[in-house]
Formats: C-alpha cells, structure tokens, sequence
C-alpha cells in the first residue's frame, strides 16, 4: 500500500463537515526525511486535512497510511504514541504550567494507559533533563522555569515544537509555525526546521508566508477549496498558471510567487 | 470556651464530609465541563450499598470497600452511557439530564429500599477520646482520619503521579492533551471513578454520622456542592475543598453562637452569592 520509501500516503480524502466539502479527494505521499509544504489559500482545506492525519477528524472517505499501517481513524493520543507530532496554528500552552513541565507533560505519553502507572511520579531527573535537552534543542533553556503563559509568541511556537518533540516524532506537522513571527525571529525558526530535517524527522508544513514555504519545501502540494490544485517543486508549482489564479484571485501573494 | 472549640471542631468534621462530595464534583467539572448534578445521587446510592453491605455481614471495611467499588462502576457507567453520547448538544442538554437522573436516583432508592429512614447504627472502629476538656466521639475521630486520608491520598494523585499530570493536562486543554498522546477518555473516566468512589464514602460517613439513610438524603448535597464548587472556583478541587470546610465550620459556629433566624441550609447560597459579588471567578479561580 505504501509507496516506496513514502512514510506518509493519503489517498482520496475527503471531509464533508454537514454541507460543506473542506476536503476532497486529496492524495499524497510524503518520503522519509522530506520537508513538504501543504499550500493554499484561506479555506483551502489544510488544516481540516492536517486534523485527519492527527486522528482528530476521522475522514469521510480515502485511507491513510502511516509508517506502513493504516491509521485512519485512530485517535489523536494514538497517532501520538505511533509518532505524529504536531503544532497548531493558534499557539495553546498549558499557562499555568512551566515551560519545562509543559514539555515534560508530553514526556510521560507512553505510561499515561492502564492502571498499573497510576502512582508512578512524573517530576524526576530522568524526565528533568529529557525536557531540559529538548528544551536546549529549541533555544529556550533560559526560560525553563518561567510560566508558560508569559512567553512571547515566536517562544511559544517553538515551546510548542519541543512538547511535540517529546514524542520523539517520526513525522511533524507544523500548522503555520511563522505566523506572526519577526523578522529574525522567523530566520531562527527556518534554521530549527532544517535542523530537524536533519536529524531525520519528516515534516509536512502548512504555510502562509510563501517565501518560508518555497525555501523550506523539497516538493509542495496546493489545496483549493479542498481540492488538490498542483503538486511538484517549488519552483514549478510557483510557475503553476492555475496555482497563480488560485491566489491572485483572492487578492493573494503575487510578489512571493513571482519572486522564486 | 470548650464549647467553641466543640462548635469548631464538629464543624471542621461536617465541612470535611462536605469536601468529600463536592472535590468529585469539582473534579468532573474541571475536566469534563458538565455540572454533574446526579454525584449527589451516587453519593445516596452510596450510603443505601454500604448499609446493605454493613447489614448483610456486619463488616464495616467491606461496606466501604464494596460500595466505593460499586459508586465507581456507577460514575464511569453514567458518564459513558448518558453524558458522552449528550456532549455534542449544548451544555443545558446534559445538565439537564443530570438533574433528571438525580431524580432517578432518588426514586430508585425509595423503591428498593422503602421510603423510610434507616438507621446506620454503628460507631466507625476509631478511639474516642477527651482532650483538655473536648470530647472527640470515635465517630468524629473516624470523619477525620478518613477524610484527611482521603485529602492526601488525592493531593499526592493529583501533584505527583503521571496520572494527576493527564488529569491537569486533560483539564486545561483537551486537545493538546491527546495531540501530546494523553487518552482523554480514560482521564474523564478517571475523574468519575475517583469521585464516585469518594463520594460513595462520604454517603456512609453520613449516614453512620448522623444515624439515617434516606432516598432524601442527596438532596441538601447536591444543591450544597454547587455553591460550593461556585464559590471554590469551577473546576478548583483546592478551592472546593477550602469551601467546604469553611462553610461546615460557618454553619456550625453561627447556628450554635449567632441567633440568626435562617434555616442553616441558607447559609451555603448566602455565602454564594457575597463571594460572587466580591470574586466572580471563586476563591480559587483567579485563572481562567
């Protein structure tokens, strides 16, 4: 069922939520250790499509596989402890917890069935440090301490990428993680995002900002109206005639698809 | 003096079984935003399992245990059965439901076992003792250590294990909670069947406390709980807590020293109302 190497494939989902068709009949496949962007405008779909591979829609028709078995239909902490990360595109920390217990919440994933943990503790050294080093890996030691309420926003969308982190991923999906980011700001984030590339986790991305989308993306896949509308290269999707109507036509971005 | 003292100490006592039923409350509140109003009902069902139990085998432990165990079932069976299913309507849906279920409950005890008061004779199997002048009864020694094992037992669950952490987490935010690979499902289940249990204990606390059990006997509670968990702050256990024995103390000291013309019951919505005026989000609600 699995395309080769893909450790992602969807194929032919479809949402209907009451009359409304968000998704329909999307198929694609995301490889191990790829960065692929899911573009489109406002409405286009994303994150309802996003929300199914999490598990917390169950899609109303088409199947997806995840890392060789089907996974449709699982529930999100399931899709959690099989390795699916995520971010959401409105940043929701725990507040009135710390910013290293907000990590360490996601540490404990694996012992949160059953009865038997029901007296294990959760605030030791081991979990500690586990938080402290994914911590590090974003750049928010300093803050380790501090409510997770009072960060700035960029520090919370990267807060939310070490709690997703903790789950030590296979794949990550990031819902818009450089909006409403400064300048330098959204530089740092793109070299997180590379970074984690690296390190072997595969990442599909929801993006605004074009210009981060297109560089960060080895392929992308465009959504309209729920519709897959081009899939390929950066550059070749960006050329893409229907692709450029799509966002000219809602008063969209023509310098970032013009300027790659 | 020594009757103040007395005053005082009985009232701590009725504060504490208080807490036993409403921190259930509060519990399922904070985690499943449903004013559960029928926990007053399990609490009744409670006493009537632990009286029948005591009864059959004159076995006091085994009544408690037998009817913790079966208030649990009772909690996650009305959680799974009618409120999941009524979570996708407005929230006057399943908290109507509640209160119509409550009434079940009551009707159902006065079918099975009669509209009479029981008598709950027995003493709970601690020391009474006199100190400096106060007499503690062995039942009043009996609410303490039970109820105080009960607070820590549930303080240590709640602060220190990782089941308290999916609890939190679960309460704060749902979806986070099992994107971050928290089962949902089984932190709400977790919440009934804790506070069932409890609640269930507190029903025979009662009934030994007072000597009767009574279809009735949930009434008081479950309109109490509310203000209670209102003026604790919705979804606080700590704040649950703290009004609870505040109010048993409140209610005790000023019936037995302040000739004040109110029933005693009156007390808890008059306590309500001043501390909504004075704090809207409760003793312990300062976060939203």
């Amino acid at each position: 069922m699995t395309g080769d190497g893909a450790i992602l494939s969807v194929r032919g989902l479809s949402k209907r939520f009451g009359g409304l068709q968000a998704v329909d009949r999307v198929s694609f496949d995301l490889m191990r250790g790829e960065i692929l962007g899911l573009l489109g405008p406002n409405g286009a779909g994303k994150t309802t499509c996003f929300n199914m591979i999490s598990g917390v829609h169950r899609p109303t028709e088409g199947t997806i596989h995840f890392d060789g078995r089907r996974t449709d239909g699982l529930e999100p902490h399931r899709m959690a402890e099989l390795g699916v990360g995520r971010t959401f595109q409105i940043v929701r920390p725990f507040a009135s917890m710390t910013v290293a217990e907000n990590v360490m919440t996601a540490l404990g994933r694996s012992n949160y069935r059953g009865i038997h943990p029901l007296f294990r503790r959760w605030d030791t050294k081991p979990c500690r440090d586990g938080a402290m080093e994914l911590l590090e890996r974003v750049g928010l030691t300093s803050y380790a301490a501090r409510n997770a309420g009072q960060l700035p926003l960029g520090d919370h969308r990267r807060l939310e990428i070490a709690r997703a982190l903790a789950l030590a991923p296979k794949l990550l999906l990031l819902d818009e993680s450089f909006s409403g980011l400064r300048h330098e700001e959204v530089a740092r984030m793109e070299g997180l995002i590379r970074s984690l590339s690296d390190s072997g986790i595969s990442i599909l991305l929801i993006e605004h900002n074009m210009k981060v989308a297109m560089s960060l993306s080895q392929r992308v896949v465009v959504l309209d109206h729920g519709r897959k509308l081009a899939e390929g290269s950066p550059e070749a999707v960006a050329a893409d005639p229907e692709v450029i109507e799509a966002y000219l036509g809602k008063g969209g971005i023509v310098d970032a698809a013009g300027g790659v | 003096m020594d009757l103040f003292l007395e005053q005082l100490f009985n009232g701590l006592a009725i504060g504490a079984i208080y807490a036993l039923i409403t921190l259930g409350l509060a519990l399922i509140y904070g985690i499943f935003g449903v004013l559960h109003v029928a926990h007053a009902g399990v609490y009744t069902i409670g006493a009537y399992i632990g009286y029948g139990v005591y009864a059959a085998t004159g076995n006091l432990a085994l009544a408690f245990a037998v009817s913790a165990l079966l208030c649990a079932l009772t909690g996650v069976a009305i959680e799974r059965f009618i409120y999941v299913p009524l979570m996708k309507y407005p929230p006057y849906v399943p908290l109507i439901s509640s209160i119509a279920l409550f009434m079940a409950t009551e009707e159902f005890c006065r079918l099975v076992a009669g509209p009479y008061v029981l008598s709950f004779s027995t003493n709970l199997p601690f020391p009474a003792f006199s100190f400096s002048g106060i007499r503690f009864s062995s039942n009043l020694t009996g609410v303490y250590v039970i109820a105080g094992a009960i607070f820590f037992f549930l303080w240590i669950l709640t602060t220190k294990t990782e089941t308290g952490l999916a609890l939190r987490a679960t309460s704060m935010d749902a979806p986070i909670a099992s994107s971050l690979g928290i089962n949902g499902a089984l932190a709400v289940d977790t919440a009934f069947a804790l506070g069932s249990a409890i609640a269930a204990v507190a029903g025979i606390l009662v009934g030994i406390y007072y000597n009767e059990v009574h279809p009735d006997m949930g009434a008081m509670p479950a309109y109490k709980s509310l203000a209670l968990i209102v003026v604790g702050g919705l979804g606080s256990v700590e704040g649950a807590v703290a009004a609870s024995l505040l109010l048993g103390v409140a209610e005790t000291l000023l019936i037995g020293f302040a000739a004040i013309p109110l029933p005693r019951d009156a007390l808890a919505f008059i306590a309500m109302i001043f501390v909504l005026m004075w704090r809207p989000t409760g003793l312990f609600g300062a976060r939203s």
